[in-house]
């Protein structure tokens, strides 16, 4: 105030002038918002919310964009890549096709158990000495170190006399390391005491016959056995399945995605459409249609969701989408109409409402010009806390199987598929597991900024 | 003049809100004398509650802050701290009370507990006595029935009893300044004078002093000894309540008492209300010049670009107004104090 | 009070006769039978089995025979399970749920109103960002991966540790509750320590909070006496909703620690169409539920006078 120079001084002639209407400076006030551009002021103040929002529309772009950068069949499976981990070597060596074992050896003179060969993916082929006091033997796999007390694996087979010494594992053989022991077996076949462990890691082979089928190297290529390829990419790993996990994500986000945003969506509406009648018309009906809303609030949510499923009879080839929309349609929606049903009779005893009555406005009018606009940012609000709630419930249900029937991905079925595996190959839970949360938080923390943009109160406290 | 009892000086106060500073209060001084009533006036939003809220140390900071100035209880700076050796002056020296009383007791807690809090807090009485002593301050501030009232909660309370009970909690530790955030705001007409008639009484029987913040110039009339009329969180007229009222120095005062409905017909015959035409400044970007530039009817050129000193009509009145200067030209119904002067310290 | 408990207690039967009545038109409409399940039956075999159960008769009669049943607290024998009373499966395995669900509500509640407390004390400083943190995170992430993620840890921690420090799974001693209930309670304990953050937060402005520094009663006591008691109202009201859902949260942590809970068995009896214990373990929580919500609405009344003297 006083550093800027004023334009007037005291001593000037004139200074002390009455002002005409024209001279009078115009009052300076601030450019009136609407609630709408208040809204949205705020917003974008709300740097949580406005990350959400693209974190957001990150999800959605990788759900309906994803799949055309991605072209890859999410149902395919990769058999020489199972359960593999993103970022794992994808080098495999060509091989012929398997060969009987007639229990030749490579190191003959080698005592105690040990390999007859390299082991591959293809076979490993372990030998021993016969043990004195063994009548046969049984031979176990195990992915964890082998220690004292503890389980000694997965039993792979028996041999039924001393010199049978020799067991050749085919079985789901991954290039990782596996723990071997050789049990000694009584006569009974009970186990004694003397036993022998072996840490193999098998080499990734493919037979060049399999490497052609599958496209990694072409006929022209004339490749020879012992040539190494790379195997197909995927960036994210495989499933238990050898499924790509990165292409079921995409496609299990447009389950989950649909799921989360329809059903909320349509019941928001619903909600919307019954809280508001309500409402408005009051009287013996408010109070008929709400204790009929109370009712279904009390009804057990997760016995009519499965009820539901089994009512509708998924049959072979559906995937349970639509019944699992219908049913949180159907359940989930008085919440929003009690809240709808709650503003609208709030707004309703406004005194700018009882005014624009009083003035002969006409109903449409009202519900036009006061109601819409005094409760779109509760239903906006609600309709984004849906969403999360809704993706959980998707995700709940698949979990335990009652929800999207596989082979259908849905994030909530992945886990499910993934907790099994969760302590060898956890990236199958993390995956569609951190996908979940990321958009569970993303929608929450949006509807947090977008009810504090829209709380009229918090802007008049500020 | 003996020294006042508090003494506000030069304070300023701001507040941030995301669409900028706020400047709420602007630079205002005042004084209270003990046994006396100061009342500040002046339209929502003019900083009026501000001010004090500041001195009592209500304003929550951030997001307010306060700029300079100072408030001295008794010569002592309370201004930032509201202690004084290490004591609360809140309850003790300074009781309030505030506009709503519906929402300003604590719903879940007896009336009577929530007077006897004060008690147990200042001066560390047993929760017994001070809880007798809240059931005797109930009767003084004429509850009916007051020790059945003190156990029962505010929502069974009427607003006006709410109010009394307030009163009586605020007065409580007998403190020298009772400050009154517009007492009677929220009250029925009638509830009003008999809320306003029980502060006068319990000031004749205590000698504390008042200060009543209100946007009534009824309430001002009937209470005050001292008058501070705030625009745009500056004191534009400060007098005693005859000067402010019948020797009116501001164009702002004369149209708030245009605004006041009153018995005495105008010149023309007729009760009338007149309102002042526009609303006040942005206090995002205050003005240059006079505050009240916009809307006052004799606004002259030098009024938007020079903020006005205070003129002093006499020893204690004073008005911040260029149409005392000995050049501007003379309006009728503003008073002119013979020898209206500019003091040199507040230019 | 005791007309308002009252009054409660028969809306309470209302509502759980409604939900009877819902479910057992909903499970009868849905096609198939318990007969049927597992296998083939010739037509006299099945007649039989019909009129052994009662299936034979019409719809409406089955449901007042149910009806009538249902008001001596019998619920029949289950259909799958042959020759085991309903009421043994629900005594058995129903207190395994109830502790569980009891445990998860108490670390749900207590951890909520002190986390909350806290996090509007230290508003916007560290500890404030790193709980509020973690809230957010225990709302994202769902209840299952919770569980197995509790899982993965107690074994990673035993095996740590060299010994079993807590059972990975299973049920029987308080070890074994400890960390599937804080599992199932975590979902809850977030979603109440926000609700608390914003009450306190709110509350911080209230007028009666600035009539309170007005009165210059030290800061300590302002919090304590005037504004967590008052934040915790709202935290009450929810906790009714929260029980139900910890109730299906169960579902899946009884599944993942393998507790022999009723969640299980209400899961397989729906799949199964076994009538009797659908209707039996849906009727006694329904029954339950609706009880919880009367007691915590009781409970809101002791700590809000307003409610208590309506």
């Amino acid at each position: 105030m006083a550093e800027t120079s004023p334009t007037v001084t005291l001593n000037e002639p004139g200074a002390f002038e009455p002002l005409h209407a024209e001279q009078r400076a115009q009052v300076l006030s601030r450019p009136s918002l609407s609630y709408w551009q208040d809204a949205w002021i705020r917003l974008k103040a709300n740097r949580r919310a406005l990350g959400s929002l693209y974190i957001i529309i990150a999800l959605l772009l990788f759900t309906v964009v994803g799949p055309f950068v991605w072209q890859v069949d999410p149902a395919a499976q990769d058999l020489d890549q199972i359960s593999t981990p993103p970022g794992a070597s994808r080098a495999a060596t060509l091989v012929g096709p398997l060969q009987p074992w007639d229990g030749s050896t490579l190191e003959p003179d080698r005592p105690g158990l040990h390999l007859a060969e390299p082991a591959t993916t293809q076979s490993v082929r372990l030998l021993w000495d016969p043990w004195p006091e063994a009548y046969g033997y049984r031979v176990y796999r195990n992915i964890f170190p082998v220690a004292p007390g503890e389980a000694l694996g997965l039993p792979m087979g028996d041999t039924f006399a001393r010199d049978q010494t020799r067991f050749e594992d085919r079985l789901d053989l991954q290039p990782r390391t596996y723990y071997y022991t050789v049990v000694a077996l009584d006569t009974y076949g009970e186990e004694l005491d003397r036993q022998e462990s072996l840490e193999v890691t098998p080499n990734r082979v493919i037979t060049i016959d399999d490497a052609l089928a599958r496209g990694l190297i072409a006929p022209a290529d004339d490749r020879q056995v012992g040539d190494s390829v790379r195997l197909a990419l995927h960036p994210l790993g495989t499933d238990y399945l050898g499924r790509d996990m990165l292409a079921r994500l995409m496609h299990g986000a447009r389950v989950s995605l649909f799921i989360g945003i329809a059903a909320p969506f349509l019941f928001v509406l619903f909600g919307v459409v019954y809280g508001s009648t309500a409402g408005f018309l009051g009287g013996h009906v408010d109070q008929a249609l709400m204790r009929f809303a109370d009712f279904v609030i009390a009804l057990p949510f997760l016995l009519f969701m499965i009820l539901f499923k089994i009512a509708f009879g998924i049959g072979p080839g559906e995937s349970g989408i639509m019944p699992m929309v219908v049913a949180m349609v159907v359940l989930l929606w008085p919440a929003t109409a009690r809240l709808v049903r709650g503003q609208i009779l709030q707004v309703r005893e406004e005194g700018y409402v009882s005014a624009a009555r009083l003035l002969g406005a006409p109903t449409g009018y009202l519900v036009m010009r006061h109601m819409i606009p005094n409760t779109m940012g509760v239903i906006l609000v609600t309709l984004t806390f849906a969403v999360p709630s809704a993706i959980f419930t998707e995700a709940f249900l698949s979990f335990i199987g009652m929800g999207v029937a596989p082979p259908t991905p849905s994030w909530g079925s992945m886990c499910n598929e993934g907790i099994k595996t969760m302590l060898t190959y956890p990236h199958e839970l993390i995956f569609p597991a951190l996908l979940i949360s990321i958009t569970v938080l993303a929608f929450n923390l949006l509807g947090d900024g977008l009810r504090d943009a829209l709380d009229a109160r918090m802007r008049s406290r500020e | 003049m003996s020294q006042p009892l508090l003494e506000v000086s030069d304070l300023r106060v701001e507040f941030d809100t995301y669409g900028g500073t706020v400047q709420a209060v602007r630079g205002v001084s005042f004084a209270v004398e003990p046994g006396k009533t100061l009342a500040i006036v002046g339209e929502s939003g003019c900083g009026k509650s501000v001010t004090v809220q500041s001195i009592m140390g209500l304003t929550p900071m951030p997001p307010g802050r306060i700029r300079t100035g100072s408030a001295r209880l008794r010569g002592v700076e309370i201004l930032g701290r509201t202690e004084i050796d290490g004591r609360d002056i809140r309850g003790r020296e300074i009781g309030m009370i505030f506009q709503d009383p519906m929402s300003s007791l604590n719903p879940t807690m007896t009336i009577g507990t929530q007077i006897a809090e004060t008690l147990e807090v200042h001066w560390g009485w047993s929760r017994k006595r001070a809880f007798d002593r809240a059931v005797e301050l109930l009767g003084m501030a004429r509850i009916p029935e007051a020790a059945r009232r003190a156990r029962q909660y505010p929502f069974e309370f009427s607003g006006g009893m709410l109010q009394r009970a307030m009163i009586a909690m605020s007065i409580a530790c007998e403190p020298a300044i009772l400050v009154a955030d517009e007492p009677t705001t929220a009250l029925d007409v009638t509830i009003q004078a008999q809320i306003l008639d029980l502060m006068g009484d319990l000031q004749r029987d205590t000698g504390m002093a008042i200060i009543l913040i209100t946007h009534d110039l009824g309430v001002v009339a009937r209470m005050a000894d001292e008058v501070a009329v705030m625009y745009a969180g500056q004191i534009v007229e400060q007098g005693s309540v005859d000067d402010v009222f019948y020797r009116s120095a501001h164009p702002y005062t004369l149209g708030l008492k245009a605004a006041m409905p009153s018995n005495e017909p105008d010149a023309e015959g007729k009760h009338k209300l007149l309102p002042i035409e526009g609303s006040p400044p942005d206090l995002f970007h205050p003005p240059v010049g006079c505050a009240y530039a916009a809307r006052c009817p004799h606004a002259m050129r030098i009024c938007q670009d020079q903020d006005p000193a205070a003129f002093f009509q006499s020893e204690h009145h004073f008005a911040r107004c260029w149409l005392h200067h000995e050049t501007a030209p003379r309006v009728e119904g503003l008073h002119r104090g013979a020898a209206a002067r500019q003091p040199e310290a507040s230019a | 009070m005791w007309r308002y408990t009252v009054r409660r207690l028969i809306q309470g039967i209302i509502t759980v006769w409604f939900i009877a009545t819902a479910t057992f038109f909903a499970m009868h409409s849905v096609p198939g039978d318990p007969l049927t399940q597992d296998r083939a039956v010739t037509a006299d075999i099945r007649a039989n089995l019909e009129a052994k159960y009662g299936l034979d008769k019409p719809l409406g009669q089955q449901y007042l025979i149910f009806l009538g049943n249902l008001t001596r607290g019998d619920f029949g024998i289950s259909f799958t399970q042959k020759n085991r009373e309903v009421n043994d499966i629900i005594r058995e395995h129903f207190p395994v749920s109830a502790t569980l669900g009891i445990l998860a509500i108490v670390f749900a509640g207590l951890g909520g109103v002190l986390w909350g407390a806290l996090t509007a004390l230290y508003r916007n400083r560290l500890p404030d960002v790193v709980i509020m943190f973690l809230v957010i995170l225990g709302i994202s992430v769902p209840s299952f991966v919770f569980a197995a993620l509790g899982q993965l840890a107690l074994v990673n921690l035993n095996d740590l540790l060299g010994v079993s420090l807590l059972p990975v799974a299973g049920w029987g001693t308080v070890w074994h509750m400890l960390v599937p209930s804080l599992v199932l309670g975590l979902g809850t304990m977030a979603y109440l320590t926000r609700l608390m953050r914003s009450s306190m937060l709110e509350i911080v402005n209230a007028d009666y909070i600035r009539t309170a520094k007005a009165k210059g009663l030290p800061p300590t006591r302002i919090f304590s006496r005037h504004q967590l008691r008052n934040a915790i109202l709202p935290v009450i009201t929810v906790l009714g909703p929260s029980i139900a859902a910890i109730t299906t949260g169960g579902f899946v942590v009884e599944l993942v620690f393998a507790i022999p809970g009723l969640g299980r068995y209400f899961v397989q009896a729906v799949q199964q169409l076994d009538y009797t214990v659908i209707m039996g373990t849906t009727v006694f929580y329904g029954a339950f539920l609706v009880l919880m919500v009367i007691v915590v609405d009781l409970l809101y009344g002791v700590v809000d006078p307003r409610v208590r003297l309506e």
